[in-house]
């Protein structure tokens, strides 16, 4: 629990140094001390949880009456998401500096999502999951109108808040179902063979509670916020938003899926097999019509949650190994990715022309993530994926689903690559509105180096459970 | 020290990384100190894992750096296999690759694709180390491909020439038809047996053919894999190649006929020997596929004038040789003619690349003659590679030669006498190329005359090394008349063992044997002498015409496969592929388009719009789920 106590800490502390440090950089520097020691606390916590387990053979470790339970996995997820945000503001710092006068703050709230992310990927009880949840959803309505003078960020931060209380509600509706059913929170106690007549509200409560993450992820039908909140906020808090905040939230639900509705996998599964078709569909066919690379992004983001979707509907060993795998695949690829759009000055495609000719460091680390969103091998998006259909074959129900999910990667090869041919085979002068310094060309060369180690050896991140 | 052996392909690797990436602002010297002082390393530590291996004899170890593939049942680590077999390779292909880098930074000293060329080079190294240290086919498969990558890269590193890039994509093409064959007998061997680990596979063959499965399930597989070797070793049907890729820069030549590449279909066979001591069938076809590469070639390079063409053909005939051995199961001769082969041939080839650097780029016999007065070094140690090859006693190549012909003798007295056939025709054609290059009035222009010189001491000093390599090499494996103990067959007895017809020749037989082909050595070093004294040519005619056509073999192909193939796709692209599939996938891509450009207008920026999407979404997913349920 110390990660938790800690980034909630450190949250505060970065809001009271807002009142009286007034240099921007001070506060960059200062968060990413902070996250650089929250990590060191999670790899501490991980090998003292590891070392209490292998002792008293349990599977976790409770904490708070049972309503939160860590084991090795779900802290070790915990160590690479704190680890990515350190990476995140690492690459943007500078863009975050820029979005206002604010920026203390800004650091208060990624630590406070962080705190949500424990939360979320560790509970062990309803109320931690919703609990956590708006942790991280609170924050980002506050980030994704943190460009005040921007009208499109306010619209985004407006729009997102309305829908997602409104996402809310259902969530909550689904889980006082559940709770109807149940008698229960508590996700280990949940038993759903003597509900008889009950068994109703409990499965749709759980569609309810699918339809509400589904909007969390911007699944299909609920993604309709996803493009215009995205395009609206600041490009920096985008890019947390789209990766490292997404990849948490599905691993959440993925623990539950897992853990305590599987036994009901039978009534369930369907309808989110129709919502990962969905939104493998319009996120990949609407990607195809953008103009700007940003937005493009957003539409690749539900692309990929389509994919991510499999996992949930799998929910066995492969689909956590995999979401694992996914996650920081996605996240590296795509972090790198907005790490090299936030330097650009038009977010156009016609914006990329030439960047091969002009800055090739830069061009080439982005055509290595878009490789890798895309799922060329010897990228680690090409082990994500391949992870991610393994586990929904091993399953074994929805093979239609796996064919469409490569028809679907297919498509998008060609939105991905339109960026590369931009940079690569256009004649043009692209502007950039920051220079790239020495740390931003090492920290993308560590990404694109963790594209290629994880491409070959994905079972360098599984092997440390 | 074996657990180090990640380091011998790891440093020529690291020297490739750094000379390729920094190819642009590499410093040309600095480039080629380093990529030959990563294969001096390399061969350091060959050497300290040579003798240990050889101090503890049946030591052989597989030293597993990780997991590469674990897929269902199949395992795949990636793991390098050290022993006997291996550690012998690993001698040749770092010790000759060291003197090959190190003669290459002076003969590629004004090339503009300088450091490009190194680190190809280390390139062509690593992926060779691979192939040999891989301890399961598909670690040596990787291997197997980036020396076809890399032969072509290198085969075409000048190319602004036409011809020099079509040599390389033959070589490629060749390779890859040879490379299915490979890659079938692996899947055949996955499917069959479960694994491709050596350790584990040929355990299966401890008490012969396994229950489980049938003779011609070995002979197939071993077919497959010879079809593969067929590829890289250059035997017919695929050798064609061979000859063409003299289009590369001489060193490459000499690192593609000696220490790399070609020897890899002799490796693999060699490292599956006790399988193939199960597939009579499959050896009967390499014996015969062997002797009859050793013929055609042979019989090829008498007639050729390009000292570079003959020296190539000369190799396509020597490996001959190694699958004669292989075929009649003596598979210490095969790899004991490796070994030697690798010395004499490197010699020769960079002894021929001193010539043509002396004669200022030009490789036509017609126009040599005498260079032996300005070149010493270069004429007296090509000398001692001729009489290597060529079979004379003290040499080399006698003692590995004649254990392949004496283990062809027992299996058949046919096969004896084709191989001595080969014997004289080699002896004739090198003899033919040193008498007309070093000997005699020079016939080429004034100018070419005045040019000539020695080469420089980073040429010379390789040439040399070689050549004494050469003349004692064949030491390690004397004749059981001379002594019973070979020292090589001794060292090599835990991984590789000969499988011959028959026991023992007796030793008058064996001294006899010898002796005919001393004899028939010496009457044509004499021939060779004879016809070139004059040093004319004329207008070969008849069969003369035929060989100096190499039989026509290309133009055979050309006609056979190459034309109606292009017709055939010629075809298939006119009609299937215009028509049926151009039109299905634009159709596929003009319907994505048009979807997406509909679904976009769903996006309307409205939230009532969203919400109210959303909640019919809802609606429909709970009536779903429900009606499911």
């Amino acid at each position: 629990m110390k990660p938790l106590i800690a980034s909630a800490l450190f949250g505060i502390l970065m809001m009271f140094a807002a009142l009286t440090v007034k240099e921007r950089r001070s506060f960059s520097v200062f968060a990413l001390v902070l996250l650089a020691l929250l990590t060191g606390i999670n790899i501490w916590e991980l090998a003292e949880t590891r070392q209490a387990l292998s002792s008293n053979n349990m599977g976790g470790v409770y904490f708070f009456k049972n309503m939160v339970k860590v084991d090795a996995f779900n802290l070790w997820f915990n160590t690479l998401m704190s680890a990515l945000t350190l990476l995140y503001v690492g690459l943007m710092h500078r863009n975050i500096e820029r979005v206002g006068l604010h920026v203390g703050e800004y650091y208060a709230l990624i630590f406070f999502i962080l705190s949500g992310i424990y939360l979320m990927s560790t509970f062990n009880n309803l109320l931690i999951l919703f609990l956590g949840i708006e942790l991280m959803s609170i924050p980002q309505y506050i980030l994704a109108g943190s460009d005040k003078r921007n009208l499109k960020s306010s619209e985004a931060s407006l729009k997102y808040f309305l829908m997602g209380a409104f996402s809310t509600g259902i969530l909550l509706m689904g889980m006082a179902l559940l709770y109807a059913a149940l008698r229960t929170f508590n996700i280990e106690q949940f038993n759903f063979s003597m509900l008889g007549s009950n068994t109703i509200l409990a499965v749709a409560g759980i569609i309810l509670m699918i339809i509400s993450f589904g909007f969390k992820v911007s699944a299909a039908p609920m993604h309709f916020w996803t493009p215009d909140v995205y395009d609206g906020a600041p490009t920096p808090f985008t890019a947390f938003m789209a990766t490292i905040v997404k990849v948490a939230i599905f691993f959440g639900f993925l623990s539950i899926f897992k853990n305590a509705f599987y036994t009901l996998q039978g009534t369930w599964a369907l309808v989110l097999g129709i919502i990962t078709a969905l939104t493998l569909i319009i996120g990949n066919l609407t990607a195809v019509f953008q103009q700007s690379v940003k937005r493009m992004l957003a539409y690749s983001s539900i692309a990929q949650a389509g994919f991510m979707l499999f996992a949930i509907i799998a929910s066995n060993a492969m689909a956590s190994k995999g979401i694992l795998v996914y996650a920081v695949a996605y996240s590296v690829a795509t972090l790198g990715l907005f790490a090299v759009l936030a330097k650009m000055k038009d977010y156009t495609y016609d914006g990329f022309n030439g960047l091969a000719k002009t800055h090739p460091y830069l061009a080439a680390a982005a055509a290595v993530f878009l490789l890798s969103l895309a799922g060329i091998p010897a990228t680690a998006g090409f082990m994500a994926k391949y992870y991610m259909i393994a586990a929904l074959i091993e399953d074994g129900y929805f093979i239609w689903l796996v064919i469409l999910g490569l028809l679907m990667a297919a498509v998008s090869v060609y939105y991905y690559f339109k960026v590369i041919m931009a940079m690569y085979f256009r004649e043009g002068t692209p502007e950039l509105a920051h220079p790239v310094t020495v740390a931003d060309k090492i920290l993308l060369g560590i990404c694109v180096a963790l594209v290629f180690a994880l491409g070959i050896l994905p079972d360098m991140l599984l092997s440390c459970i | 020290m074996t657990q180090l052996v990640y380091l011998v392909p790891l440093l020529p690797l690291i020297g490739f990384l750094i000379n390729g990436l920094l190819w642009k602002s590499m410093p040309r010297k600095t480039a080629g100190i380093l990529a030959s002082g990563v294969m001096l390393l390399a061969f350091a530590l060959s050497v300290g894992i040579f003798f240990e291996v050889k101090n503890n004899p049946g030591y052989g170890t597989v030293v597993t750096l990780f997991d590469f593939i674990q897929s269902g049942a199949l395992s795949l680590p990636f793991a390098f296999q050290v022993d006997e077999l291996s550690s012998l390779f690993l001698l040749i292909i770092t010790g000759i690759g060291f003197l090959i880098h190190l003669y290459s930074t002076a003969y590629m000293h004004d090339d503009p694709g300088y450091v490009k060329y190194f680190a190809y080079l280390n390139f062509f190294v690593f992926s060779m180390l691979l192939l040999v240290l891989g301890a399961n086919y598909a670690i040596m498969f990787i291997g197997w491909e980036g020396v076809g990558l890399a032969s072509y890269l290198l085969i075409g590193f000048w190319f602004k020439n036409k011809d020099y890039t079509n040599a390389s994509k033959k070589a490629f093409i060749m390779n890859r038809i040879g490379d299915l064959g490979f890659l079938v007998g692996m899947f055949l061997v996955i499917y069959h047996f479960g694994t491709l680990a050596y350790s584990d596979l040929f355990m299966q063959f401890a008490d012969g053919v396994p229950a489980n499965v049938s003779q011609g399930v070995i002979n197939a597989i071993c077919i497959c894999f010879f079809i593969g070797a067929m590829g890289k070793s250059a035997q017919i049907p695929l050798y064609t190649w061979l000859p063409d890729a003299m289009a590369g820069p001489t060193p490459v030549s000499a690192l593609i006929h000696a220490a790399t590449m070609v020897t890899a279909g002799i490796y693999m066979i060699a490292r599956s020997n006790i399988m193939y001591n199960l597939a009579p069938l499959a050896q009967n076809m390499i014996a015969i596929i062997g002797i009859a590469t050793v013929l055609l070639a042979a019989s090829i390079a008498i007639k050729q004038n390009d000292i570079k063409k003959v020296l190539a053909y000369s190799t396509v005939s020597q490996l001959g040789y190694m699958f004669l051995a292989l075929g009649v199961g003596a598979y210490v001769g095969a790899i004991f003619h490796v070994m030697t082969h690798a010395f004499f041939k490197a010699l020769l080839f960079l002894g021929s690349g001193s010539v043509i650097h002396a004669m200022g780029g030009e490789q036509d016999m017609k126009f040599m003659g005498g260079l032996g007065r300005k070149m010493k070094i270069t004429q007296f140690t090509f000398l001692i590679g001729c009489l290597a090859i060529a079979g004379v006693p003290m040499f080399s190549g006698f003692f590995s030669k004649d254990e392949i012909l004496a283990a062809a003798y027992m299996k058949s007295p046919v096969l004896y006498a084709l191989g001595i056939a080969g014997a004289m025709m080699t002896a004739f054609y090198m003899f033919r190329a040193y008498f007309l290059t070093f000997t005699g009035a020079f016939r080429g222009t004034h100018e070419q005359e005045h040019h000539l010189h020695e080469s420089p001491a980073a040429m010379t000093i390789p040439l040399i090394v070689l050549a004494v390599l050469a003349v004692v090499g064949g030491y390690v494996g004397l004749p059981a008349v001379i002594t019973e103990n070979h020292l090589l067959g001794r060292y090599l007895s835990p991984v590789v063992t000969n499988n011959l017809a028959s026991g023992h020749l007796s030793h008058s037989t064996e001294w006899v044997l010898m002796g005919i082909s001393v004899a028939a050595v010496a009457l044509m070093i004499f021939l060779a002498y004879s016809t070139t004294k004059k040093g004319t040519f004329k207008e070969p005619s008849g069969l003369g015409k035929v060989l100096a056509n190499k039989w026509y073999v290309d133009e055979i192909y050309n006609a056979l496969i190459v034309k109606p193939l292009k017709h055939i796709s010629l075809l298939l692209d006119r009609y299937v592929e215009r028509c049926g599939i151009d039109g299905i996938v634009n159709g596929v891509g003009r319907l994505v388009q048009w979807s997406g450009g509909k679904i976009r207008l769903l996006q309307n920026g409205q939230v009532g719009v969203y919400i109210f999407g959303m909640v019919l979404g809802i609606i429909l997913l709970l009536i779903v789920g429900l009606l499911f349920l």
